[in-house]
């Protein structure tokens, strides 16, 4: 009896995920791709640099974070445009024999912590909604200009992370996720929006190149530290902070970009070609289907530094040479009346944040975020069905017809019940 | 239930059975008919649970409804598809007055040939005529005067005076350009009616005159004076009012948006900053009210309608600049070249964004003086061909502008051991301030030089002190409209993908109110222009951009702040489906069981009748 309840089940998901293959299949013939006609200049740089691990033994987390800051600066990108989000204070931990420094080496040469370092989002600010906020725009009145993202169609943003990460999620904070959908979602109404022209997405995680499996706006390049299934180590362990101080992968990328100075023009593809597997013992990954430029034509400081594009101003602008400057001279300002539509202002009601609370609730999944535990060990049928799901991305669907196929079964197994 | 186990050993009795069942002997067959007519006391019971679960289900819906406040999709829709296909346009209204020109005794032309020729012209210079911005119909009203001296000519519905009456004061005396620019606005006052036509006058001189000089004013006249051939006057005439007065000048036909460095809330922040890179050697200060009051705000007041200007200001200290220079024995000064441009900026030292004055989404532009040290004075730009700049600055679009200042004397005061605290004089500051007003105009696209060289020969454009002249401001009007209402059709377009996309979205009244606002203004400002009024329109499309920015920006839209559907069902289920099973369950099995004895009864009426 059971046996065959089963069959039938299997059967019935079969046929399912038939449907489903068609249904994404439609969707995705109709998606839509808004894309700007005209090319615009490359005018700014943007970082927003993550570290999503709490708690002392993530010490290395932290230092990889602020080493990317130090690099980025040296580059050349301004303190208010780096957005720098820390999950924790290292420096002021208490089990830190250092207190008020963090060094990314056991030589301990550089105090990463020194000097002019300013965290935007520190502590428990960094929550999965704040990170989505700080993509999207979306902020409460108050919250500063130092905190927000201020990028516009003309912006190249690098987008570092690093945390502990698994099959397309990243931990925040030890108790939520940050999944590639979501990561997807952000970029894409960022793209909508106009509010990068190219982005740099660098993570530093076990699968991190799970984490890009999603996405799908053009302009986005993403590297990651480790394959699906890889695990991305540590690099040294220094035995008088007593933990590891930085991962692989940002200590080799840091290894290339101490080599370089603002004016270097080295080029994308030889930062990708600098990592070398054995070293790093993962596999570097590049999404790069979705940039239309050539990685060997792309200076790392395109991403990684900020150089302007500037234009010479010809000439001064002379006409004000017939005012008396300095003296008490009427001037004669044309009645500008501009007959200003009656539109009233929208009220600037305070009931925007009532919708924050809700976030808590957002549906988490249950495993618990180490890499090493995320492996996925479902009979086959599972794996074939969210392959397949996943990749047509169609997983709203499929969750809503697994419900309503719920139904029929919960009738039937009532009815045999009785 | 508690009934039916009343009769354990017998699964099939109708409880409702009375004992009067027993008395009739007749019964052959008790599990096929029946002799009272079954109870229905236990269906309604069932059925009436089952209705108030069905009457509850809407309140249930009700009270786990999300509030979405209704958009406007099929106006958004339309709006946007409107927008791309038929373009904002601008009535264009032009006219050229030729005085001393003969054109029918020369070219035997009226003046409605001379106006078509210039049409055609115009038309082949500025090519793209479905671009946001041009004129209705792509096609110009040019009216056209011609004064030969002895008669006047024009064409039909012109409504200039003819013969032209301040003809007689411009070859008796020498006027400047400024006091010509007043007269002409004087005796033509507003060509075209509403005071939004351009017009260009061609005065024809004597062969001895010299050059041509060719004037472009500050209000919405041009004039050419000097020995000019007909075809020459058509062409420069078509030239100002296709290239000068419809583009300011610039080649491009697209509206970029680097050069609309208004923010999203239609506000920018002139953030003006004096930076002493080394103040052991001499301290600079300005006074900053004075530029302020006098020289600024009438600049403010011009851009009113583009955008909403505040000014801040700063002085700095230690603030290097982060390339290299060299001394050069030929110019005697220390060097930096255009190639070190891009590392000019210091960005660690040069804390610059103070965002005091700027919101969340306003636009800062820095406008910075450079003051270097002793060191490195004086300080000049070697431009790529090897001259000298001759003002010393640049600009970075959307950013803001750099300007190096070198202090009159280089020499350091070595005796004092205090700070040599200096302050700009009004007359440098004045000469500092042009060249920051040329890197304002740079920045909302314009140019910073007052010279246009077009096809047909030079052109002057007369300056005006508040830093924009009338058809500059038009141009720049008509370019921002055009913006706004194309970034506000795209982001009400991703708003409304978005909204829809997420069918469990909680849309607040306010977000609702916005968008419904924003269509609103974007209307008006599309009616202005229609008629023309610039300023009107462009602040409209402002305010429809701010709006739709905050709607589409607007915290409550996160995606991961809200349930899906599946989410909802999650919750609900366990509560209700189990209880609603059984409930409908045992309506049915009571359905059944009714209707069984019903049909046990009707065979028993049945067979009686037989037998009575």
């Amino acid at each position: 009896m059971e046996f065959c309840f089963l069959r039938i089940l299997k059967l019935t998901m079969k046929v399912l995920v038939m449907l489903l293959l068609f249904l994404g299949n439609i969707r995705n013939s109709a998606a839509y791709f808004s894309s700007s006609s005209e090319a615009t200049m490359h005018t700014n740089n943007w970082a927003v640099l993550v570290c999503t691990s709490r708690f002392w033994f993530n010490y290395r987390h932290m230092a990889n974070t602020l080493s990317l800051y130090r690099t980025v600066k040296r580059l050349g990108i301004s303190d208010e445009r780096i957005i720098l989000m820390l999950a924790d204070d290292m420096a002021c931990n208490a089990r830190n024999k250092y207190p008020a420094q963090v060094f990314n080496n056991e030589n301990h040469r550089l105090n990463l912590y020194g000097d002019n370092v300013e965290v935007d989002y520190r502590g428990y600010e960094v929550t999965v909604e704040n990170f989505l906020r700080v993509l999207t725009g979306r902020h409460e009145t108050a919250v500063p200009r130092s905190k927000r993202l201020l990028s516009d169609e003309g912006s190249h943003i690098l987008l570092y992370m690093t945390g502990h990460g698994g099959d397309e999620f990243l931990k925040f904070q030890d108790s939520e996720e940050l999944q590639s959908h979501d990561l997807a979602d952000a970029v894409k109404q960022m793209k909508e929006k106009g509010r990068f022209k190219e982005l740099l997405i660098m993570v530093d995680t076990c699968q991190a190149s799970t984490l890009f499996s999603q996405l799908q706006s053009p302009g986005v390049l993403a590297i990651g530290s480790s394959m699906k299934g890889e695990n991305s180590y540590s690099h040294h362990l220094d035995s008088d902070v007593g933990v590891s101080v930085v991962d692989r992968f940002t200590f080799y990328t840091l290894a290339f970009f101490e080599r370089l100075n603002m004016y270097d023009n080295a080029s994308l593809s030889s930062l990708f070609n600098s990592y070398n597997p054995n070293l790093l013992m993962s596999t570097a990954y590049y999404r790069r289907d979705l940039y239309q430029r050539h990685l060997e034509e792309v200076p790392v400081t395109n991403f990684f530094g900020s150089v302007m594009e500037t234009i010479h101003t010809d000439s001064a602008y002379t006409s004000f040479t017939n005012k008396n400057f300095g003296g008490a001279k009427t001037k004669i300002f044309l009645g500008q009346s501009f007959s200003s539509s009656d539109i009233n202002s929208v009220r600037n009601s305070d009931d925007e944040d009532q919708f924050n609370n809700l976030t808590a609730e957002e549906d988490q999944h249950n495993e618990v975020g180490q890499c090493i535990f995320c492996a996925m060990d479902s009979g086959h049928l599972w794996s074939v069905i969210i392959g397949n799901v996943i990749t047509h991305e169609s997983v709203d669907f499929f969750v809503c017809y697994g419900l309503v196929l719920m139904l029929p079964l919960l009738v039937f197994s009532t009815w045999l019940s009785l | 239930m508690e009934e039916i186990s009343n009769f354990p050993l017998n699964p099939e009795p109708p409880e409702e059975e009375s004992p009067q069942s027993q008395m009739h002997e007749s019964t052959p067959d008790r599990k096929t008919m029946r002799t009272t007519k079954p109870g229905i006391k236990r269906l309604i019971l069932s059925l009436t649970v089952l209705f108030s679960f069905i009457i509850g289900f809407p309140f249930l819906w009700k009270s786990i409804e999300i509030y979405r406040a209704p958009l406007p999709f099929d106006r958004i829709e339309s709006f946007s598809s409107q927008l791309e296909s038929d373009p904002l346009h601008f009535p264009c209204r032009f006219q050229a007055i030729f005085v001393g020109f003969d054109f029918s005794a020369s070219r035997g032309l009226g003046p409605n040939d001379v106006a078509a020729a210039i049409t055609r012209k115009m038309s082949q210079l500025n090519p793209n005529s479905s671009r946001c911005g041009n004129c209705i119909g792509g096609d110009y009203d040019v009216s056209v005067v011609i004064d030969s001296g002895s008669s006047c000519a024009q064409t039909e519905g012109s409504e200039a005076k003819c013969p032209l009456k301040c003809g007689e004061v411009v070859f008796g005396g020498k006027l400047s350009d400024e006091d010509f620019d007043e007269m002409l606005k004087r005796c033509l006052g507003n060509v075209g009616g509403g005071g939004k036509g351009y017009s260009v006058v061609v005065f024809n001189g004597d062969k001895e005159e010299g050059e041509v000089r060719a004037v472009v004013g500050k209000y919405r006249h041009a004039w050419v004076l000097g020995h000019v051939s007909e075809d020459e006057a058509v062409s420069r005439t078509a030239e100002i009012f296709a290239r000068v007065f419809m583009n300011a000048g610039s080649e491009g036909n697209s509206i970029r948006s680097e050069f609309m460095p208004v923010g999203a809330d239609g506000r920018i922040v002139l953030s003006f900053s004096l930076l002493n890179a080394e103040p052991q050697d001499w301290i600079y200060d300005w006074s900053f009210h004075e530029i302020d009051k006098t020289l600024l705000h009438p600049v403010i007041q011009a851009l009113q309608p583009i955008a909403n200007i505040t000014v801040e200001s700063q002085v700095l200290y230690y603030t290097p600049k982060s390339s290299f220079s060299y001394w050069d024995d030929i110019h005697g000064s220390h060097i930096f070249s255009t190639k070190d441009l891009p590392f000019f900026l210091n960005s660690n030292e040069w804390h610059l964004d103070t965002s005091v004055a700027a919101g969340g989404r306003s636009k800062v532009l820095q406008l910075v003086v450079y003051i270097p040290s002793a060191k490195e004075c004086p300080l000049q730009l070697e431009l790529p061909n090897g001259d000298l700049s001759k003002t010393n600055g640049f600009i970075s679009p959307m950013w803001g502008g750099v300007v190096v200042w070198n202090p009159e004397s280089c020499v350091k005061d070595l005796e004092s051991k205090d700070p040599d605290r200096r302050v700009i004089s009004p007359q440098n500051l004045q000469k500092l301030f042009e060249v920051l007003m040329g890197q304002l105009r740079q920045l909302l696209g314009l140019k910073s030089d007052n010279l246009y060289v077009g096809q047909s020969g030079a052109y002057i454009l007369l300056g005006s002190e508040r830093g924009f002249t009338e058809w500059e401001l038009d141009v720049l009007s008509g370019k921002h409209v055009c913006f706004n209402l194309h970034s506000c059709a795209t982001t009400l377009g991703s708003l409304s993908r978005l909204v829809q996309s997420l069918p469990r979205m909680i849309i607040i009244d306010e977000i609702g109110k916005q968008v419904k606002f924003s269509l609103e203004a974007a209307k008006f400002a599309q009616s202005y222009a229609s008629t023309g009024i610039y300023n009107a329109s462009a602040v409209s499309s402002r305010q429809a951009r701010s709006l739709v920015e905050d709607a589409f920006f607007h915290p409550s839209i996160m995606s991961i702040s809200y349930y899906s559907f599946e989410h909802c069902f999650a919750i609900y289920s366990p509560f209700f489906l189990p209880v609603t099973m059984h409930v409908i369950l045992a309506a049915l099995r009571e359905w059944k069981r009714y209707k069984q004895e019903n049909r046990k009864y009707l065979a028993w009426k049945a067979k009686e009748r037989i037998v009575s």
